[in-house]
This record gives C-alpha cells, structure tokens and sequence, in this order.
C-alpha cells in the first residue's frame, strides 16, 4: 500500500508542478544570441497599404518579427497564436510589444488576406507585405534565409520568431516548439531591456 | 504502383504534428481490437447470454470504437487535450461499465476460469478501496503530462494508454458492476459512497488544474497544429471542463438509479 501512495503522490507532484503558475527568472530561456545583432532597417507595405518602417515604428519597443505565410498549416499558426495568448495574459507587456508579421507568400499574401488571418490571433499584430525583391531585402536584412516560394511545392520560410527588445537589439529568437511557459518568462525580461540595464 | 510497408500501417492512432484535416486514415489495429473481442463474445456466448447482455456488450465495444478510432482518437493522441479527456470518458464511464453489463454471471465465472482469474476478480470485486486506488493511481498516472508525452508520441504508447483507460474503467465498475456471484460489496450504501468518492474526489485535481493552469501543460498539444482555431489554453480549459462535467451524468445517473432500487426494494419488503 505504501508503494501505491507513493506513486499516487508521484503523479499529482508531476501533474501539479507542470501546472504550476510561471515565476519570471529574471533570465531569458529562449535560444539567446551571443553576440546580439541590431534591428533592421526595411520598409514594406502594412494591411492599410501604408507604408511600414520596421526599425521607426518599433523604435524603444519590444518588436517580435515573424516571417510567415498566411496558407502555413503548422509552424506559422502555432508560433502565433503562442505569442497571442501570451499577450493577452500580460496586458503591461502587451502594451509595449510590437508584434510584426511579414507574408513572404507575395503571390497570395495580400493586405486583405494577411489582416484577416492576424485577427485570428490578435487584431492588434501589424501584418506586412511587398514585392518579392522588397520581401527578399527584408528577410535578408533580418538575417534569416529567404523563403523559397515554390508553385509546386508550397513555401520554406523560417520558422523562428526574432525578438528585438526596447534597445534596438537582438538578444534571443524563439524557434518553433518554444513554449508559453518560456515566452511568460521571457517578454517582461525583454521589455526592460533598454540599454541601460544590460543583461 | 505504391510499396505499402508493414511498418508505414498506422496501427493505432498516435501524434504526428501533421496539420489535421478531415481526411478519413484508417487505423487496423483498432479494428483488429474491436472485431476480435465481438466475434470471440458472439461465438462463445451465443447461447447462454440475453438479448440485453448481447446489446450491452456490443454497445460497449461500440463506445470503445468511437473512442480509439479517427477522428476521435486521432485527435486525441495528437490535436486536442480536450479531445484526450473525451477518451478518457468515453472508455471508464462509457465502454467500461456496458462491457460488464454485457457479461452475465456464468458466462463471466466461464471466461475467467480460463485465465485463472476468477478468485483475483471476485475478491477485487469485494475490495472497494483496492479498485478506487487503482482507478485513480491510473487516472493520475495516464494524465500527468511526462507520461502523455511519452506514449502519445509512439503507436504502441498511445495503445499502451487507450487500454489502460478501459483497464482502470473496468475495474472502476467492478464494485458496482460485477458479474460474478458474490463479487462486489452486499450494502447498497458502500456501493454508493465507493463510486461518488473515486470518481468525484480526486479527479478533482487533475481537472482543476488543467482548467486553471497560467500555461498549457501538455506540450504535446501546445504544439500541435491548431484544429478550429482552438487556442491551446481554450482547449486545456476545455479539457478541465470534460474531466469535471463529463462524469455527472453517468456516475450521478447510476447513483440516482442504485438508490430508488434500494429504496423499492426497502419498501417492498417493508409494505
């Protein structure tokens, strides 16, 4: 009987301690860059046709860059919709957070059909679009692998999201699979670093 | 023309991380584990069963079916936590109690023999706490989330999980349900008290904490392509929700009934 409780007791611990409510570590546990790059300069078109430069319109924020597409039916979906929920739970950080998203797919992403996708997860994500060469300088200046946009065999894009924190740096990115639990930890971290407070 | 491969089968439904859609995929084992426990029961029990344990037992391989089959069980080995918990019902208060009604008492004394099994069956049967342990160690056990990711992500685990579930759900109902002579408590009141307190009580944590949790505890389905546009803290919610709601109507169901039998009999004995 002992050994019964035991593993009665076992399974609630593991239950209880996956369920238990994040305390921030002051840390980031995202994949941190060692060497933090700057944020980049590009402009594309926002879903209000207006143009949309990236590094101004996110000057002394926390922007959460996501190149995407909006027919991704795994990664572009999840990633996402993590971010929203995260935000929806932290409104202080919501408030100084900057989520972008930019559509590679420039044959069928357009501003209609981006902003009808984002407002799925949150109306308040800038969705972003342009020219293949605009998208390409973009992805480019971001440092990521351009997308490959292939009639046949659909988009390869990256998967990860580029976090720039409120001193215009890239300190972390947070590759398909991170979790909220991280993300929770993260993002309040993030917004206070502003330059003076280095990590 | 297409090699199919012994191994490239989906035997049993199992997380993929493939986007769902509503594509019908064929699941074999499952078939196999449906039709050969039906045809075994018709074959042997043609003659010494009624029409009604006929039907319950069928009714009961029937649940575990919808349960283990696509699209349910395809979408809660991989997609939905809420859908995971849907199984979790369906096989202990669904499938589970309908297979001991279809099992009369000579047939179910037969079957055991068998194995040996019929004194272990009996006296686990009479031993209430024993089983309400048992259920509930399984209960915690099946839905703390390093064992979910650990079976789910295999065929065999999922399996390994989805029998479990009928297990635990059978020897749940033995106290109540037992067909063997002498197999379950006399008082009707013991009866009672053991299924409200092993469904009712503890179950209680694992369904409060999914409801309530800041984040999504299974990353499995965290990180599963989204099904509806369900959020994965809406579907955990959701998920906490079934785990607490999805028991009243059956255990509250056969509460109700096992009382205004007792209370008949009382007054037929008494009037």
């Amino acid at each position: 009987m002992p050994r019964r409780i035991h593993r009665h007791v076992l399974a609630v611990a593991l239950l209880a301690a996956s369920c238990a409510a994040p305390s921030p570590t002051g840390r980031l546990q995202g994949v941190v860059v060692e060497d933090p790059t700057p944020k980049p300069s590009f402009v594309l078109t926002d879903t209000s046709g207006e143009r949309y430069d990236f590094a101004a319109e996110t000057e002394g924020k926390l922007a959460l860059l996501f190149f995407g597409y909006t027919n991704c039916p795994d990664i572009c979906p999840v990633q996402l919709s993590q971010i929203a929920e995260v935000l929806r739970q932290m409104p202080d950080v919501a408030a100084h957070t900057e989520v972008v998203f930019v559509g590679v797919d420039w044959r069928r992403d357009t501003p209609e059909v981006i902003r009808a996708y984002l407002d799925r997860f949150d109306s308040r994500f800038v969705g972003l679009t342009g020219t293949a060469e605009e998208l390409e300088r973009a992805q480019v200046a971001a440092g990521v692998p351009p997308a490959v946009v292939d009639a046949d065999t659909g988009v390869a894009h990256a998967g990860w999201v580029i976090a720039y924190a409120p001193d215009g740096m890239n300190h972390v990115i947070y590759p398909f699979g991170t979790r909220q639990s991280t993300l929770m930890n993260d993002l309040p971290v993030l917004v206070t670093m502003t330059g003076e407070d280095r990590r | 023309m297409g090699e199919v491969t012994f191994a490239a089968i989906s035997w049993w439904c199992t997380a993929t991380g493939q986007p769902w859609t509503w594509r019908w995929i064929p699941y074999p084992g499952v078939w196999i584990a449906v039709a050969v426990p039906t045809v075994a029961y018709l074959r042997t029990a043609r003659l010494s069963v009624t029409r009604r344990h006929r039907a319950a037992f069928l009714a009961g391989m029937a649940v575990f079916w919808v349960a283990s089959d696509w699209p349910l069980g395809t979408l809660g080995a991989g997609y939905l936590a809420s859908a995971h918990m849907a199984q979790f019902l369906l096989y202990t208060l669904g499938a589970a109690p309908l297979l001991l009604l279809g099992v009369p008492g000579a047939f179910g004394e037969r079957i055991l023999a068998r194995m040996r099994l019929t004194e272990g069956v009996r006296r686990l049967g009479r031993s209430p706490i024993l089983c309400g342990v048992v259920y509930n160690v399984l209960l915690l056990t099946t839905h703390s989330p390093p064992v979910v990711e650990a079976l789910r992500r295999s065929q065999f685990g999922s399996f390994a999980m989805d029998l479990s579930w009928l297990v635990s759900g059978l020897v749940l109902w033995l106290p109540i349900l037992s067909p063997l002579p002498g197999g379950r408590p006399r008082s009707v009141g013991v009866r009672m008290a053991y299924l409200f307190s092993a469904t009712a009580l503890v179950a209680v944590i694992p369904a409060s904490l999914l409801t309530f949790a800041a984040n999504p505890v299974y990353e499995i389905y965290e990180l599963a392509p989204r099904v509806w546009s369900l959020s994965a803290r809406d579907d955990q919610q959701l998920a906490g929700i079934v785990m607490k709601l999805g028991t009243i109507p059956v255990v509250w169901g056969t509460l109700a009934t096992m009382w205004f039998r007792w209370a008949r009999r009382e007054g037929a004995d008494g009037g």
